[in-house]
């Protein structure tokens, strides 16, 4: 987890090195600590150095380390880059590609030489296979790396990233299954698995992982929003109960800005009057916590979208004369 | 003694320094063999799973009351049910560590090469401290003691006239070997502070059993009582949304 202050010190420094003031390797080597995401500056920076001799050879033995920091760099952004020229022309892409892959060649190229025996190396060169996009090749490279070190938790996860990629969802929730017998304490794990879940609609394995993900960080209200959601798509009078409750835990959570969860209060409340009709059972716990999530919600939309509050309104009229 | 005992300025030059010196040097020397001396283990598949089974259980005793009961009991019946939940240890198959010790040879191994790393260059410096410097007066603290720092600070003089703020050669020694540790720490790196007490201490606590630790989390899991936090939770949302929309 990345605390507050090392996040707000991570920016400083990021603006720091962006506005040439120096201090790149620190940046880097805390991007690496805090083992965040921000790939493009990584990339940029990292190359910078690279590229320049004195500023590598002054890093010592801390340069290979920059190499695969920045091998690992580059294969995320060609991703991210991929997803941003969405809109470009297909050769803009082409000659994108081919330049990142150039690059990652030279960067495991300048390691393999340097460690020849390296299971690190291994790694990144099944890596580079599977940026590549030769699957096949990448799928035998990383069983066979994992026979040296059952315990590598990264080349676990490319292998389930691998299978993600190509499609194949339920051989990445049998991989991630496996992973998660031993490593069952893994949350992120446990996040991808409730997606992975969620898109194949299983919803109640889904559910099973999210409440795995409130008890490993109780006071994440996005955890509890999930649930909520899974929950009221499962339906059934019990679970609506329940998924309103943790709409208002995660109101409470939020200091009620989670339009999401205002919208679900809502739609959980008239959705149990439509089941319980007849019973005449009121909710005797929160009576009017309906009634004050959709004034939050207009309140917001005055404040925000006031152009389309007429709809809003409108709307949330056959909800109230449904309930 | 009333007259002050002069000490020669050769034996700082040629007694407390080099001793000195030479102690730091050896940690900082004994730091590095004892790393490449290090082999790389891999990790016994049972102790990470039993490690990461220890972690989640921990998890659910401390956010049961986050999810529905219903979940929370098949969770705890997963975790401690007497045929095959994972934090049920059957009887007699809690292996001592001794046993242990003694099947897996690597183990051995290992504990000696620490050993070893400790007690030879230990030994080596005390037997040439003794060999060179026995019975030097070496230094003298600027401040008076009491008699009782007398076995402290005057190892190897069985004078008792000798006033006790003298220290001898060989006490020299031994607050060195015990008092380089924030020196260390210094040099070489937070953790990487070569302190022969924690050393000690490491070695008393070995024997340490994984399963006792399962055992106590099954126990706290079997007591806890469920008590949804939910419900609680419409009410504050309530007086939250109460205060946003006034």
């Amino acid at each position: 987890m990345v605390t507050k202050t090392e996040e707000t010190q991570l920016n400083r420094l990021e603006n720091q090195v962006d506005n040439g003031g120096g201090g790149a390797w620190e940046y880097l080597c805390m991007v690496r600590k805090l083992k965040v995401r921000r790939s493009v500056k990584v990339l940029k920076h990292g190359l910078l150095i690279l590229n320049d001799s004195k500023k590598r050879s002054s890093l010592g033995p801390e340069e290979w380390t920059l190499y695969e920091q920045v091998a690992v760099a580059a294969m995320d952004c060609q991703s991210l880059e991929v997803a941003k020229l969405g809109g470009m022309r297909f050769f803009v892409l082409k000659l994108m590609q081919y330049v990142i892959c150039n690059l990652l060649q030279d960067c495991a190229n300048a390691l393999q030489k340097k460690f020849p025996e390296s299971k690190r190396v291994g790694r990144l060169e099944a890596m580079v296979l599977e940026a590549k996009g030769s699957w096949g090749e990448a799928e035998k490279a990383y069983p066979s790396l994992l026979e040296d070190n059952p315990f590598d938790q990264v080349v676990h996860k490319r292998r389930v990233a691998l299978a993600k990629a190509q499609g194949n969802l339920t051989g990445a929730i049998d991989l991630l299954n496996k992973y998660l017998e031993t490593f069952m304490a893994d949350h992120d794990a446990w996040r991808e698995l409730a997606e992975i879940y969620i898109s194949l609609q299983m919803y109640k394995q889904a559910a099973f992982c999210y409440e795995e993900l409130i008890l490993s960080q109780p006071t994440v209200p996005l955890y509890h929003l999930a649930y909520a959601d899974v929950l009221y798509t499962l339906g059934g009078i019990e679970n609506l109960l329940t998924a309103k409750k943790y709409y208002s835990s995660t109101i409470d959570l939020t200091g009620g800005k989670n339009t999401r969860a205002l919208f679900g209060i809502c739609l959980c409340t008239s959705a149990i009057a439509q089941l319980s009709k007849g019973r005449n059972k009121e909710d005797k716990d929160s009576p009017d916590l309906q009634s004050l999530a959709t004034a939050a919600l207009e309140k917001e939309y005055k404040q925000r979208a006031s152009d389309k509050l007429s709809v809003f309104t409108s709307g949330f009229k056959s909800l109230k004369v449904s309930s | 003694m009333a007259e002050d005992l002069v000490l020669d300025t050769a034996i700082r030059d040629w007694v407390l320094i080099p001793l000195t010196v030479v102690m730091i040097l050896i940690g900082i020397l004994r730091y590095f063999v004892s790393k490449l001396m290090q082999s790389q283990q891999t990790p016994d598949a049972k102790i990470v799973k039993e490690g990461q089974v220890v972690v989640r259980a921990r998890n659910l005793r401390a956010g049961a009351n986050f999810i529905p009961a219903k979940s929370f009991r098949a969770r705890r019946a997963y975790f401690s049910n007497e045929e095959n939940g994972l934090l049920h240890v059957p009887k007699g198959q809690g292996q001592n560590p001794q046993a242990q010790m003694f099947s897996d040879p690597n183990m051995a191994m290992d504990m000696m090469k620490k050993n070893l790393s400790m007690i030879i260059p230990q030994t080596l410096t005390f037997a040439w401290v003794n060999f060179f410097f026995s019975g030097f007066v070496a230094a003298k603290i600027p401040f008076p003691l009491t008699q009782r720092f007398r076995s402290m600070l005057q190892n190897g003089i069985d004078l008792s006239t000798v006033d006790v703020s003298y220290v001898s050669s060989r006490s020299w020694y031994f607050l060195n070997l015990f008092g380089l540790r924030g020196l260390f720490s210094l040099i070489l790196g937070e953790e990487n502070a070569m302190d022969d007490t924690q050393r000690m201490m490491q070695m008393g606590g070995f024997g340490f059993d994984p399963t006792k630790n399962l055992s106590a989390e099954k126990d706290g899991l079997d007591i806890i009582q469920h008590e949804w936090a939910l419900p609680k939770f419409e009410q504050r949302a309530e007086a939250v949304l109460k205060k946003l929309v006034s």
